[in-house]
């Protein structure tokens, strides 16, 4: 009998929709100390956040099914403190209401208290880190069950985070984004730690037991090595990593031009499709301990 | 107060699918809805090689790791030892789902509540008529009892066939199986 996933395409989107907005949420806070001049790359983050993870609640809400015909029910979400998920509404309820206030504050042109600031960033890493807790208690799949998860999902999220900011920023206020050179070079090494991450991933999983290897087998050579290789590795890490290093390392200077700003689009488009693959891939491609020995 | 259990001899097992659509018809099942799977073995090398059909269902683990996980308290343990679901509860978020090892438990497509076997025979105590997976069985393959009563048919049973769970110590399941 073949093993038919549990979640799908609406949770991998949940997923990285949480995390990308924790991420957007801390972009923004990094612009705002790091350049507090750069107000429309900054406000775009703050915009992206909230509404990012107000689609994923709605994604998530519509998933669970029972709960989205008799709405009452999701009022019982925190009765289990020893569930990741009730953590993770606990966070994601936080994160969501500091978010809204946040872009509230910057709609109006004023600027976000330190302390708010501080505590969103806080919950923005733990709504992004939740998700892969989330995943990592449950005993029943190898690829999910282990420590480094919520690392990997916490660095997806500030890499897809940012990319958003980043994308926003290319469209309305390229010049102002450009300058922000620490911004970009963060942006840089994230999808390159994510990348010997996921290799970590892969080499310990197909170690741990055979649904172990044969998990990690089906996302280098079986059924899902396309969306891996082409999707997840190519388009949406190594493609947006050279993209972004050659005006850092080549050319070490500020582009203008109207080719670098495409291609600079492109590669923050395949980090977002690179962010929802991983999810996906990993909800997908998991499979479940030996039962029947 | 009792600890329920099922002895399930796979030896006697036909693979016939009986048990299931017993199951179905006791609770009132929809034909999607199987709250027994089976999973099907080759054992041995030729000539001394043989098939198993193993039917699988809720192991009412005393450390149910669907219940840890599950959010709105809709899992639950009875006093009897029973792993139920207050189906009032559920929202149908599968987190259950996914945390349970044996991947017994399934999802009602119509209402989105998750399901899984609610050892409907203990309700038979009650002098109610039951079509449960144990009578339904047409080679006497399932048993059912009392584990905490040693003078139980089944406790006997357990330690004269050496029935052990399916899956070792994975969870500390109820459901004890001859093979």
């Amino acid at each position: 009998m073949e093993f038919e996933p549990v979640w799908g395409v609406p949770i991998a989107m949940y997923l990285f929709l949480a995390g990308l907005g924790g991420g957007a949420f801390i972009t923004s806070a990094f612009s705002q100390w790091m350049y507090p001049e750069s107000a429309t790359v900054r406000k775009i983050g703050r915009l992206i956040a909230p509404v990012a993870v107000a689609v994923g609640l709605v994604l998530l809400m519509f998933d669970a099914k029972a709960g989205f015909m008799n709405p009452l029910r999701f009022a019982l979400l925190l009765h289990n403190p020893f569930s990741v998920m009730t953590w993770g509404v606990v966070f994601l309820a936080v994160f969501e209401v500091i978010a809204l206030v946040s872009a509230i504050f910057e709609i109006r042109n004023k600027t976000v208290p330190r302390w708010l600031n501080r505590t969103g960033v806080a919950f923005g890493f733990a709504v992004a880190a939740y998700t892969g807790v989330l995943l990592g208690v449950v005993k029943t799949f190898p690829l999910w069950n282990n420590s480094l998860l919520p690392v990997l999902f916490v660095v997806s999220a500030l890499s897809t985070g940012a990319a958003s900011v980043m994308l926003g920023s290319l469209f309305v206020c390229r010049s102002e984004f450009e300058r922000m050179w620490n911004l970009k070079k963060v942006h840089f090494f994230l999808p390159v730690i994510e990348l010997a991450l996921i290799c970590a991933l892969l080499f310990i999983t197909g170690y741990v037991s055979v649904p172990a290897h044969d998990t990690v087998a089906s996302l280098l050579s079986g059924r899902y090595a396309l969306a891996f290789w082409l999707g997840l590795i190519t388009v949406g890490l190594v493609v947006p990593t050279c993209i972004e290093a050659y005006p850092i390392y080549v050319t070490k200077r500020i582009e203008t031009g109207s080719t670098s700003k495409w291609l600079s689009i492109g590669g923050e488009c395949g980090v977002l499709i690179g962010g929802f693959l991983l999810r996906l891939l990993i909800i997908l491609a998991a499979l479940p301990v030996t039962i029947v020995s | 107060m009792a600890r329920y259990g099922m002895l399930i001899d796979t030896q006697k097992c036909i693979g016939c699918y009986t048990c299931v659509t017993a199951c179905q018809r006791q609770n009132s099942l929809p034909a999607t809805v199987q709250l027994i799977r089976f999973e099907e073995r080759e054992r041995g090398t030729y000539p001394n090689a043989n098939y198993e059909m193993v039917p699988l269902q809720c192991m009412h683990c005393d450390d149910a790791p669907c219940q840890a996980v599950c959010p709105t308290g809709a899992t639950y343990t009875n006093s009897d030892g029973v792993v139920a679901i207050d189906q009032g509860r559920c929202i149908g978020c599968k987190y259950c789902m996914a945390a349970c090892p044996y991947q017994v438990r399934v999802c009602n497509e119509e209402t989105g509540v998750v399901d899984k076997c609610r050892f409907c025979t203990v309700s038979a105590n009650d002098g109610t008529v039951m079509c449960s997976c144990v009578e339904a069985c047409l080679t006497g393959a399932r048993m059912f009892g009392d584990l905490d009563d040693p003078e139980s048919d089944i406790s006997k049973a357990i330690v004269e066939r050496g029935a052990k769970p399916i899956a070792g110590d994975l969870t500390e399941a109820k459901i004890f199986y001859v093979r």
